[in-house]
């Protein structure tokens, strides 16, 4: 009797555990080989749904920048985690994760003979607080910003997708005053790699606080061996370029503009008596041009820089606080400056309610005149605005449904 | 609140006054058995011709109060047994006693029991939408409590790796501390990582009960979405029930149960366990080399997973007396050791991170039925918790998942350099407070209060102030509740519920503008809520149970959740009280064929409008979770369960569960366009799973009264998505694959129950786990038990 219902319990059994059974993983190697390009263009938008809670970014890809509209409803290739930064180098798209002390994953993207954006591999870096194309690498530096005194940088090969070289930088003894040098971006200038820093107390609670808030700093280095060279100085305006937002360009006669906003602080509260500046590094030196000197907060009427994007020919798109004398709030105003001729104009057609923009992330093709940034207002979303530098004017292109911009690359294909 | 309080108060003492101050009436009680001895619960006694009756309790014992002297038929009716009827003389002011001793019907159509480890129908016939587990037939087997509630109808535990890793607990969509734990009626909040329901052996208890969204009020507390009461043997009798077991991974768990009550009253219970795992079991990963590269989808073996822990509770004291029926003092104690292995996500893989708990809990417990008057019930509980909580990370390494390492310069950590230690000095009170008017009419009031106050220091940084900042939060919730009971087939329960709570925090600023000045500023926060609610059931016929309960409830903000648990859990002070209204309605059915095939059915619908949902989301590094108030979420549920058994040979069942959780956040915080995720599905949330089991009984094995039982449980859940659902091209989406889980196990029964072997194989297919943002759970594993078990009633 009772083997007449073992063999059914049995049989039933056996069923489920091989209904239940995973499939095998792949583990098979990417292959990466450069294929002819079409000389076509497809330009990646990133986006974050606006919500609270399982937020990740999302890739979509764009014929053009200029009308049109593009959702992450049911569309775009999901990144794993929000919080992500995104480059482009040799003509391969990468998407790293803000990891802040912990090992991040990046990956990398490239589009197929179609323009179809497609995942190429993983590799592992360590936490992203600056990441820039240098030659053929794309340079990235983890900086703590107090305890351990040792910055590390690391140069990982952008068609190897691995760590290629390393360096530990003491940064106290870097800054030399008893504070902490954070760099706040690098830049490849001639063939050497430009790394302006902010000087920070990097203690609880004021940890980016500062004594000097009314100087700037660029040290020097080497490439690809990293040795420090020269830290040049000037006490002309404020620390170059801010916490994650790159303040110095080189343009196409070799000369290197440096952005300063101006927004050191003491216990939360402005405190530099210096304007936000352009100052200049002129081709082939490692030394400030005294000569040179581009007061734009005098222009303005009294406003700050808080971000640059380069046009070509000398032109940017500045982006200012809202307010003058202010260095508060997430919305901005809009301007064109010519650090050559040091014109200053500003940008009409741009919505007020803005409560995001892109910053270190937007598109230029370095034509002189034209820029794309991505902007998101309360009212109607987020779309990207096209600048006309030789008018001063933006107007509405790409509507981006669902999702904050949070930067905008192009790749070939 | 305090004024309510007091009101409340008052207007229970008016009523135990007033029917005091009647004249004293007789009554009558006695114990309920079978025609073999075994006490019955849940059966009815009614004395025939007035309104008076109730229903025995867990021992079969039983207490009819004020009525008058005279002549009386007294009937006992119990599912399974032949109704008997005996007539009583009762006299001016005196309980008269009266036993009972019932034959099991052989005709009775109504004879209902279906094997299986969920029955218990005392508990399963109230109003409130409950599960109970019958504990007592897990106790051969090796798992924990956690993995026992896994196997229930709307329950999903999810854990963050093997033996003693941080559990993420859900019961119909409600997560986290939204489900509250209580171990007989105390809530569990405050006794840290040494003792939890991830370490606490299954023979601690003899059942689980689970109730899903309204909580009834003598359980009191602020639980939004539920409450798991582990209730341990209280019985009063000598026993002793000492297993241990051993398993892959080298997991190493020993209990030791012991209790021995002396005629004269005085009793001693010694409950202690132990667990060790070195969780040194395979996962599938991609390992990065120190250049960056990944060795995609590697097996590799976890290595800085060793967990311990060892406790003690011991209780000693007197029942049966004139001014307790039970007045005991207790000590937990107890400690645990936990390496880290990962953060939130696999890519963050640690080599020597670890941390360090304790218990020390003095426990008091006293207990009195008919306090001053008939009727009247009294239960307190007071606790205090000295455990500590460490987090130990000082070694500037960088691990990989190959177990190699890179060491750095300095003084560095792998995350956060810690050797913070703190102690939480949690302190509970609870009084719960009954009174049977009659039959019919019942009130019951229950105080939680809570205390909290974090102090700690890390020797590396001994200057370092923001440690020596208050964090202190009290809470207090107060609940008032009516029960009516028209009828054997219908009663009701109305009930209120006053929660407060007030958090003492410090925010640094800088008082001068000069360089390294800090000063805090003291704030202070407290919320008063006010819920609600009311359950009722009804029985068509006896086997056919109807119920339906509805409830605004609150639940505060946790501890961990304003202050963070220095560990994978970041803190929020900012975090409001989430609330709900929640509505269930469910049928239990049970039916027999000829007395050899056994069928239950229970279905039960249920739908949440929960506002300010606090929901674990990562942080803005991806490195940790904090909770945050995720605005407006609803969840229409189901969940059935279908249970067959042959004779007391076969038994089987399956049950599912579905939730359909959706943002219901129209407009994101300052955002005047509808939000894109309005209406979608919550994301990291199972939402279709289940469970089914089958067991044969095989008696006379070996020799006559040995038994051998074979076992197998299947668990499933459906894949779903890390992030919203609506967004992006499905085939680039992360999410948690499938989920088919397969143990089987076979118990072998000696001496009647004396002596148990258990065998245990988890993971039979060895199929890759996940629960929580792709970290991994052990593969095949095998657990073998022994167990002793002795019991000696003592009536």
């Amino acid at each position: 009797m009772k083997t007449r219902y073992l063999l059914p319990f049995l049989s039933l059994s056996l069923v489920a555990l091989f209904a239940g059974c995973d499939k095998e993983l792949d583990s098979s190697e990417i292959d990466d080989v450069d294929t002819e390009l079409t000389g076509a263009t497809k330009y990646i938008i990133s986006a974050t749904p606006i919500g609270t809670t399982g937020i990740a970014d999302y890739l979509l890809t764009t014929n053009s920048l200029d009308s049109g509209m593009v959702t992450t409803q049911g569309n775009g290739i999901e990144q794993d985690g929000s919080y992500r930064y995104y480059l482009t180098h040799k003509n391969r798209f990468f998407s790293l994760l803000y990891g802040q002390g912990n090992p991040g994953a990046v990956t990398t993207y490239r589009l197929d003979a179609t323009g179809k954006l497609n995942k190429l591999t993983n590799f592992q870096t360590e936490t992203v607080q600056l990441f820039a194309p240098v030659k053929d690498d794309i340079f990235i530096a983890k900086i703590p910003r107090s305890g351990n005194e040792f910055s590390s940088f690391y140069r990982i090969d952008a068609r190897k997708y691995q760590i290629v070289g390393e360096k530990q930088v003491n940064i106290v003894k870097l800054a030399g005053n008893g504070e902490r040098a954070h760099f706040t971006w690098a830049t490849q200038v001639g063939d050497k790699l430009f790394a302006p820093y902010m000087s920070i107390k990097g203690a609880a609670p004021d940890v980016f606080g500062t004594a000097y808030p009314d100087s700037s700093w660029v040290a020097v280095y080497s490439y690809p061996d990293l040795t420090l060279e020269k830290v040049i100085k000037d006490n002309r305006t404020s620390y170059i370029g801010a916490y994650f937002v790159n303040g110095l360009v080189e343009i196409e006669n070799g000369d290197a503009y440096a952005f300063s906003y101006a927004s050191a602080t003491n216990s939360g509260t402005p405190s530099s008596k210096n304007p936000s500046a352009v100052i200049r590094i002129n081709k082939g030196t490692t030394e400030f041009d005294k000569s040179y000197f581009f007061n734009v907060e005098e222009l303005s009427g009294g406003y700050h820089m808080a971000g640059q994007s380069y046009l070509g020919m000398g032109k940017f798109v500045v982006q200012m606080y809202a307010q003058p004398n202010s260095l508060a709030g997430v919305a901005r105003k809009f301007a064109i400056v010519d650090v050559i001729n040091k014109t200053f104009k500003w940008v009409t057609g741009v919505p007020t309610d803005i409560t995001r923009t892109t910053t270190i992330n937007n598109y230029a093709p370095k034509d002189g005149r034209t820029g794309y940034i991505g902007i998101t207002t309360a009212s109607e979303g987020s779309y990207v605005y096209v600048f006309d530098a030789s008018i001063a004017v933006a107007k509405k292109g790409l509507n981006v449904v669902g999702g904050t911009i949070t930067a905008i690359n192009a790749l070939q294909y | 609140m305090q004024i309510k309080k007091i009101l409340l108060l008052g207007i229970l003492c008016a009523c135990v006054i007033f029917t005091s101050a009647q004249n004293r009436l007789s009554g009558v009680s006695g114990q309920i058995k079978s025609a073999t001895g075994e006490p019955i619960p849940g059966a009815t006694i009614k004395i025939q011709k007035t309104t008076s009756g109730t229903f025995s309790d867990e021992n079969g014992n039983f207490r009819i109060t004020n009525i008058k002297a005279g002549n009386y038929h007294i009937q006992v009716t119990a599912i399974g047994f032949v109704t008997i009827k005996k007539e009583i003389t009762v006299s001016e002011n005196q309980e008269s006693k009266l036993n009972f001793s019932l034959n099991a019907s052989s005709e009775d159509m109504e004879t209902v029991n279906v094997i299986g480890r969920t029955a218990n129908q005392q508990v399963n016939r109230q109003a409130f939408n409950v599960t109970s587990i019958d504990a007592k037939k897990l106790h051969n087997s090796t798992l924990d409590i956690s993995h026992a509630l896994d196997r229930v109808s709307g329950v999903r535990v999810r854990e963050a790796g093997g033996l003693g890793s941080r559990m993420d607990f859900s019961l119909n969509g409600f997560t986290g501390r939204q489900v509250k734990f209580f171990i007989d009626g105390v809530p569990m909040d405050n006794f840290g990582s040494s003792f939890q329901i991830n370490n606490i052996p299954i023979n601690l208890a003899q059942r689980v009960e689970v109730y899903k969204g309204v909580v009834p009020v003598w359980l009191g507390s602020d639980a939004l979405g539920g409450a798991i009461n582990i209730v341990t043997d209280n019985t009063t009798k000598s026993y002793a029930d000492i297993s241990y077991s051993y398993g892959s991974f080298n997991t190493h768990k020993t209990a030791i149960n012991v209790g021995y009550t002396s005629p004269s009253g005085f009793k001693v219970q010694l409950n202690a366990f132990q667990n060790y795992s070195d969780n040194d079991y395979k996962v599938t990963t991609d390992v990065a080399s120190f250049d960056g590269r990944y060795f995609r989808n590697q097996v590799v073996k976890r290595f800085n997973d060793t967990y311990h822990n060892e406790t003690i509770i011991v209780s000693a004291g007197l029942i049966n007396k004139s001014f307790a029926d039970q007045l005991m003092f207790g000590l937990t104690a107890g400690k645990n050791y936990a390496e880290v292995q990962t953060g939130a996500r696999m890519v963050s893989v640690f080599g020597d991170w670890h941390r360090r708990g304790s218990i020390l809990m003095p426990t008091v417990k006293y207990q009195k039925k008919d306090l001053f008057t008939k009727g009247l019930d009294l239960r307190i509980n007071g606790n205090f918790n000295f455990g500590t909580e460490q987090n130990i990370d000082t070694v500037y390494r960088r691990y990989n998942w190959f177990q190699e390492y890179k060491e750095y310069p300095g003084a560095g950590s792998e995350r956060e350099r810690s050797m913070y230690k703190f102690r939480n000095n949690n302190g509970l009170a609870t009084a719960n407070l009954t009174y049977t008017i009659n039959e019919r009419h019942s009130l019951s009031l229950n105080n939680v209060y809570n205390s909290f106050n974090r102090k700690g220091s890390d020797e590396l940084f001994p200057q370092n102030q923001n440690y020596e900042q208050p964090r202190k939060n009290s809470k207090n919730v107060l609940g008032l509740g009516y029960k009516f009971s028209a009828s054997e087939k219908w009663n009701t329960s109305v009930f209120a519920k006053q929660f407060y709570q007030s958090n003492k925090y410090a925010q640094s600023y800088n008082p001068s503008g000069n360089w390294g000045d800090v000063a805090y500023l003291q704030q202070e926060n407290s919320y008063s809520k006010t819920g609600y609610g009311i359950a009722t059931t009804y029985f068509i016929v006896p086997n056919f149970q109807l119920k339906a309960s509805y409830e605004k409830s609150y639940r505060l903000p946790e501890t961990d959740e304003l202050f963070g648990d220095l560990l994978n859990l970041e803190g929020n002070i900012s975090l409001k009280p989430e609330q709900s209204n929640n509505y269930n309605l469910g049928f239990s059915y049970q039916a027999q064929v000829n007395q050899i095939h056994r069928f239950s059915f229970d279905g039960n619908v249920m739908y949440r409008d929960a506002k300010d949902f606090i929901r674990p989301q990562l942080n803005n590094n991806q490195t940790k979770q904090v909770m945050g108030n995720l605005a407006d979420v609803t969840n229409l549920g189901f969940e059935s369960e279908v249970r067959y058994s042959y004779k007391q040979l076969f038994t089987a069942g399956v049950n599912m569960t579905y939730q359909n959780l959706r943002n219901n956040t129209r407009f994101e915080q300052g955002q005047t366009m509808e939000s894109p995720l309005y209406k979608d599905r919550i994301p990291n949330m199972p939402y279709l799973f289940g469970n089914a089991d089958a067991s044969l009984f095989f008696n006379n094995v070996g020799k006559k009264g040995n038994t051998l039982t074979l076992g197998y449980n299947v668990l499933y859940v459906h894949a779903y998505y890390l992030s919203w659902p609506s967004q992006g091209t499905s085939d680039t989406k992360y999410d948690i694959p499938r989920q088919w889980m397969q143990d089987v196990n076979a118990v072998y029964t000696l001496g009647g129950g004396k002596y148990n072997i258990g065998l245990e194989c988890k993971n039979l297919v060895n199929n890759r786990i996940y629960d929580n943002f792709s970290l991994q759970k052990p593969g095949r594993a095998f657990y073998a038990k022994v167990r002793y078990f002795f019991s000696k009633n003592r009536s």
